[in-house]
């Protein structure tokens, strides 16, 4: 077999072989191209408003690979993963702000770090309990369950109780230099950015890799069928409930990610409109696709951006087009969501895929 | 032929080219300033106007000589009241070349925060909460009127002054006060501390606080709750709308309370929303009504005919007049930071904002004064009732005057 091309067949003898990531050398070189550009050509190259629009784009991501797990690759759909994001967004704060760290810890930069993971396990943990009564309902039923978490979480107790801690009343601000990793303290939008891509690439290294694992297919299986799954000996209720923890612990270090980007944190940054977003994220990438959710961040952020952009000049002939332009974005979210169910209902990624495939069989692609 | 057309050609790109010059030289002589606008979100009830009116207040400047004789152009954006798009709208109009930008919400204002004292971008918000004024904490924050904390310690002081000893328990017991306000928004807990400080001060007697969206259509279950505690004031933190909604209710169930509210929430369209429930209704008022007769309202309603049209002079309220009072101290800002050959987000701050010292912007308010040390604006505030179909003055409180040693030791930044 070639090592530096992908044969014209499935000629792997075994799983393991199957599932190995980087198989040929051309692979190789696309991905370490990848890395290259959004770890050099990115930073390096593009201004800080591009940059800006980068993070959005990986904060978004971040939080569409948790609703990825959950509703593309188990089958459980979810309306209130902003109530995880924001459970790690306020753990990390807290963490940061009112911990008795011991010195050395805050001398060498260690407490943001360690608050991003301890966000994670929050986010994950909160995510389960309202993952719990998936052991009894699925479905319509589900939904309105995990829409609960937003209200419970953030209406009351992010806005109620946890707010208040430090007197000052619904929002906390962290003042410059708090937010650091070692000797690096993230202030600039170059060094948010380099954070968001680091913990965004780790990100995906664990879900792809426990997607390949047992875990992983016991997943799926609950997807496809779940009693089909439990007749199988998958114990349903466990493995829904770890991916409500992974998917709740990516949406815990979105969170503490977040509060690098802003230095600032209410309730208000985790509005039940976010929940929507992310599904509607995924729904435009592709549902059960890693891929999808990243597509999906590029995808909704870039284009409203954009959006933004043609409104500018328009705006001095037409200035009720600025007048209700966060309506005429939201319209176009609706919109692109029909348009995709309609027209692309398997979404960015499975467009990716066929563009992958004309490729790679050129020139006999029929 | 061919050199006929490579002329053409030649003629067409020289063309061309003079016209990008001149462009760039027109563009070299504007002046680039962004806005985060609300006028589609939780507080597009009183945004929409405060918009229009910013729009009328820049083209009015730009009529009148702009800054210096470079004329302003305004780029402004609707972020819904989503805090996140407000960071990227941010970052977009940094990337615009804006040199100062007017903001909007506390929830925003207060996230973008660091952020500005880092790129050093004046901005001047619609959110007046107390945590944006202290310069050692957010030295390039500020805003034309008193702060919340400063509205709601006036309030309060204004009823106490002058309502309290009406009443027929006065003398009796402590008078009661209550607090509704949508806990989640920073806007409308902005000033709870403080305004409970000045009730432990005046010796009030509070009771629970009761959350009110700031979408509030029906508060009845809130009013119930504070039936039992028999509030003797209620002070209401939120918009126009959710005000309206709150003080009908309290009528409607006989709560039997007067009101004190915030700014946002005291505007023409109460007593359109409210009805008789807003009978006697007091608030903070940190300029004028819109056409009240103050100096340089005949600019701000001339302006409003001649600008927008559209927008029937009815519909007009106080937001234009707060929109106009945050515009006209940027306008003296840079063109004081322009003379001083300070032309940057520094310089506007140093040379032009922080040696305002009682400046006179008329339109009802008080003198401003910025200070390196102190971006209070404005020491009081005027306190006005809504009674037998007016606005009429309850009181002029100030709070400098009355506490000097407190107002300049303990109340800043809060």
């Amino acid at each position: 077999m070639s090592s530096v091309w992908l044969p014209c067949g499935d000629y792997h003898q075994s799983y393991v072989e199957d599932q190995t990531w980087w198989q040929t050398t051309f692979i190789k070189f696309k991905m370490v191209l990848l890395l290259v550009i959004v770890f050099i050509g990115i930073p390096l190259l593009l201004p800080g408003y591009f940059i800006s629009v980068a993070t959005m784009v990986g904060y978004t991501a971040m939080g569409a690979l948790g609703v990825q797990l959950l509703i593309g690759y188990t089958g459980l759909i979810t309306l209130g993963h902003a109530a995880f994001i924001a459970v790690g967004a306020y753990t990390s704060t807290l963490l940061v702000l009112q911990f008795p760290w011991p010195q050395f810890i805050v001398d060498w930069g260690l407490a943001y770090p360690i608050s991003i993971l301890i966000g994670g396990v929050f986010g994950g943990l909160w995510s389960v309990l309202f993952g719990l009564p998936c052991a009894k309902v699925k479905g319509f039923y589900l939904i309105l369950t995990t829409m609960a978490a937003q209200f419970i979480t953030v209406d009351f107790f992010l806005t109620q109780y946890i707010s208040q801690i430090g007197g000052r009343g619904q929002a906390f601000s962290l003042p410059p230099g708090t937010i650091k990793i070692g000797a690096w303290a993230i202030d600039t939008d170059v060094k948010t950015y380099y954070l968001m891509a680091v913990l965004l690439t780790l990100m995906v290294i664990v879900l792809a890799n426990l997607l390949r694992s047992k875990t992983g297919r016991a997943w799926v299986a609950i997807r496809d069928n779940d009693i089909a799954a439990m007749a199988l000996g998958i114990n349903i209720v466990w493995y829904k409930l770890l991916a409500f923890f992974v998917a709740g612990f990516f949406a815990g270090i979105a969170g503490a990610f977040w509060v690098s980007n802003t230095a600032a944190l209410s309730p208000e940054h985790f509005p039940w409109f976010w929940s929507l977003w992310l599904v509607g994220v995924i729904l435009i990438g592709g549902v059960g696709s890693i891929h999808g959710a990243i597509f999906g961040s590029l995808f909704m952020v870039v284009v409203m951006e954009l959006l933004q952009w043609v409104v500018i000049p328009l705006g001095d002939y037409y200035p009720k087009l600025l007048f209700d332009f966060a309506s005429i974005k939201d319209s176009a979210f609706g919109l692109a969501i029909c348009v995709f169910l309609i027209y692309e209902p398997n979404g960015l990624a499975y467009r990716w895929w066929q563009i992958k495939n004309y490729f790679n069989l050129w020139p006999f692609s029929y | 032929m061919k050199k006929t057309r490579v002329q053409k050609v030649g003629v067409l790109v020289s063309a061309l080219f003079i016209l990008f010059s001149l462009s760039t030289m027109a563009a070299a002589q504007e002046i680039k300033l962004g806005g985060i606008m609300d006028t589609t979100g939780a507080t597009s009830d009183v945004g929409k106007d405060y918009t229009i009116g910013m729009e009328d207040a820049i083209k009015y400047i730009n009529d009148n000589g702009g800054v210096n004789g470079k004329q302003i152009k305004y780029t402004w954006f609707d972020y819904g009241y989503r805090i996140p798009e407000a960071i990227t709208k941010y970052k977009l109009l940094l990337r615009l070349g804006v040199v100062a930008i007017m903001g909007w919400g506390t929830g925003d204002t207060e996230a973008l925060s660091p952020t500005v004292n880092k790129d050093k971008m004046p901005y001047v918000s619609a959110s007046y909460s107390a945590h944006l004024t202290d310069p050692k904490k957010t030295p390039y924050n500020l805003f034309f009127s008193s702060d919340y904390s400063t509205n709601a310690r006036a309030c309060l002081t204004a009823w106490f002054d002058k309502k309290w000893p009406t009443k027929k328990d006065y003398g009796k017991r402590k008078p009661r006060l209550a607090c509704c306000y949508m806990f989640a928004s920073p806007y409308a807990s902005a000033p709870i501390k403080a305004i409970k400080d000045q009730a432990a001060l005046l010796g009030f007697e509070v009771g629970p606080d009761q959350d009110v969206s700031l979408f509030a259509l029906d508060t009845k279950s809130q009013i119930m709750a504070l039936k039992k505690f028999e509030p003797d004031v209620v002070w209401h933190g939120n918009t126009t709308m959710s005000v309206s909604a709150t003080i009908r209710d309290a009528y409607a169930l006989g709560l039997g309370a007067d009101h004190i509210i915030d700014n946002w929430g005291f505007d023409e369209n109460l007593p359109r929303l409210a009805g008789e429930a807003a009978e006697g209704a007091m608030g903070a008022t940190p300029c004028a009504f819109y056409g009240q007769p103050f100096k340089n309202m005949d600019i701000v309603v001339a302006s409003a005919k001649k600008y927008s049209p559209g927008v029937p002079q009815d519909k007009r309220t106080i937001r234009t007049v707060q929109a106009w009072g945050d515009a006209l101290i940027l306008w003296e800002a840079m063109i004081r930071a322009d003379k001083a050959g300070a032309f940057n987000g520094e310089g506007i701050m140093k040379k032009g904002f922080e040696t305002l010292r009682d400046y006179d912007i008329g339109l009802g308010a008080a003198p401003i004064t910025f200070t390196p040390t102190d971006h209070r604006p404005a020491t009081g505030c005027l306190v006005q009732e809504w009674k037998g179909g007016k606005f009429q003055t309850v009181e002029a409180v100030d709070l400098k005057k009355r506490w000097p040693e407190k107002w300049e030791k303990e109340w800043l930044g809060w």
